[in-house]
């Protein structure tokens, strides 16, 4: 069966070049955007459409198996899409709800990261999506740390980051999992309270291949960004490693974006490594390291930072 | 892994000095100003999550940047490097040492990590067992488990980034689990404790005389049970 949601390499290449890179070049805070977009092109360079599948990281798996049965390599950018995934997952194994309507898939990435970029990765495609999410009008998506889109506390978009090592060539690859809820509009009971859609948001119909494009275009942005800063620390003559503070530094480009678009500093959370199952412990958040974890006081006054778990407003 | 043990030598090491001596170095650059003196005693972290600091050690200052480093410890200050106060250090340098009470399970640990072959975290993460050896652990005990070169063993979590850790080592079952899940692990310590499966015996010899001698062993002053 063919494909409802189709987007090609070269829709996303037109859309880069008639508006990506002019709306980038509007904002002086980016220095080299044509250089930065160069950096994340690679995304999208290969997009394989699915009517329906598995799971888009179990089919990301054996895309890169089957290139390496015959003696090759997958293409780092790869973008497998599907209209539907019939045993789609989250983390700790929850269930995904994934029908026809929403955009489903995954991003094959080799691992050509440094450290941080490596750490900070996951925080890209939040970043990419709530961007997406607010060009087409909902201005109240927002970033909830690490990488959840919210709108009005509801979620519109989640994402797994899950690394890989191919069996043959001992390839490392990142697997970046997507799944942003479009025009699907009826969620199971469980669900029905904590998630949203951005057709029910808008109050109209979402053209999902463009939502795509331009999902797809944020993300070769913000990977490019990646890169980007990769570059600039090999010219700074600091250790974000040790720096518990970001004094004195120039925030990140992407962490800086994240904040803008984040409304987790200064909320009052809970959190958890598996929230569902345990939840740990009340605090508000204080802020943001360089390295991506977060900073909380709780109320005996004591600071705590996470660098990995869950959070829930309060 | 070690093949024999004298027994009588480790632990009339452990009798004769029941401490830990934890070297504290310079986490950065920076001008350094202390704020313990030796014999200071000084706790480690507290609280159920371990949120409230424990003593504080040193301020390091870099580029008007101040960081206060407190102690992961517990113990006595047996020395200080006091002819550093206020100036600048490179990263590394050892700046003092804290005296280390040990307890039983720390003896015990001590002597295994000697004769365990010990499989570090690659990054300060969280860390859990992959689904299908965490289910083999529930249904059997991970001392039947028997890991080899090239297995998925654990899962760290990272920001929200999964990633499978394979095993490299020696072949063995797995004798301890410094981790817990949910809990950070900072990079280079032991996640866990592998040995040959027929080394297990030794092993338990091992736990079944520090138990037995503990009482001759530490000195009631210094003894500390948990």
């Amino acid at each position: 069966m063919t494909a409802i949601n189709r987007p090609t390499p070269a829709s996303l290449q037109e859309y880069l070049r008639k508006h990506e890179l002019p709306n980038r070049r509007q904002n002086p805070q980016y220095p080299s955007p044509e250089k930065i977009i160069r950096y994340g092109a690679i995304i999208g360079s290969v997009i394989q459409c699915h009517s329906s599948m598995g799971r888009a990281m179990e089919q990301a798996r054996q895309h890169i198996i089957n290139y390496e049965e015959i003696g090759g390599s997958a293409a780092s950018g790869t973008v497998i899409l599907a209209d539907t995934l019939i045993h789609s997952k989250g983390r700790f194994a929850r269930t995904w709800h994934a029908p026809i309507g929403g955009l489903w898939g995954c991003i094959i990435l080799a691992d050509t990261f440094m450290p941080r970029a490596r750490t900070l990765l996951p925080l890209a495609l939040g970043v990419a999506c709530c961007e997406a999410v607010r060009d087409l009008g909902a201005k109240k998506a927002c970033v909830r740390w690490v990488n959840d889109v919210l709108v009005s506390g509801q979620k519109i978009g989640g994402f797994l980051v899950e690394s890989f090592r191919s069996p043959h060539y001992g390839e490392e690859y990142h697997l970046l999992g997507f799944g942003i809820n479009i025009n699907n509009n009826c969620f199971p009971e469980t669900l029905a309270n904590l998630a949203v859609s951005l057709s029910h948001t808008l109050g109209t119909p979402v053209n999902l291949h463009d939502f795509t494009i331009s999902f797809l275009a944020k993300m070769i942005w913000n990977i490019g960004i990646l890169c980007y800063e990769e570059e600039q620390d090999l010219h700074r003559d600091f250790s974000w490693e040790d720096s518990g503070d970001s004094e004195g530094q120039k925030d990140h480009l992407l962490l800086e974006q994240w904040k803008n678009l984040s409304d987790t500093l200064g909320r009052r959370v809970l959190y958890g490594y598996d929230i569902q199952k345990k939840p740990q412990y009340e605090a508000r958040v204080t802020g943001i390291r360089p390295d991506g974890a977060i900073v909380m006081r709780l109320d005996d006054g004591n600071q705590i930072i996470e660098h990995s778990g869950e959070l829930q407003y309060l | 892994m070690t093949e024999e043990i004298d027994f009588d030598a480790i632990l009339g090491k452990y009798h004769s000095d029941p401490y830990d001596y934890v070297e504290i170095c310079a986490t950065h650059t920076g001008r350094v100003n202390f704020k313990v003196a030796e014999g200071s005693n000084v706790n480690s972290p507290s609280g159920e999550w371990l949120h409230i600091p424990g003593s504080p050690l040193f301020e390091i200052t870099r580029e008007r940047n101040p960081k206060l480093v407190t102690a992961k410890t517990n113990g006595t200050i047996s020395s200080v490097r006091t002819e550093l106060e206020g100036q600048f250090v490179e990263a590394g340098e050892r700046l003092l040492t804290i005296r280390h009470p040990l307890k039983k399970k720390e003896v015990i640990e001590g002597i295994l990590k000697e004769v365990l072959y010990l499989f570090p975290a690659p990054e300060r993460a969280k860390y859990f067992f992959s689904l299908d050896i965490q289910s083999r652990i529930e249904k059997n005990g991970a001392k039947t488990l028997t890991v080899k070169p090239g297995d998925e063993i654990i899962i760290m979590s990272l920001m929200k980034r999964d990633t499978p850790i394979y095993y490299t080592g020696e072949t063995g079952v797995i004798h301890s689990v410094y981790f817990t899940p949910g809990v950070s692990v900072d990079q280079g310590q032991p996640l866990i404790g592998i040995c040959a499966s027929d080394k297990l015996p030794l092993i338990q010899k091992i736990i079944t005389r520090v138990k037995a001698d503990w009482d001759k062993l530490i000195e009631p002053a210094n003894l500390e049970e948990e």
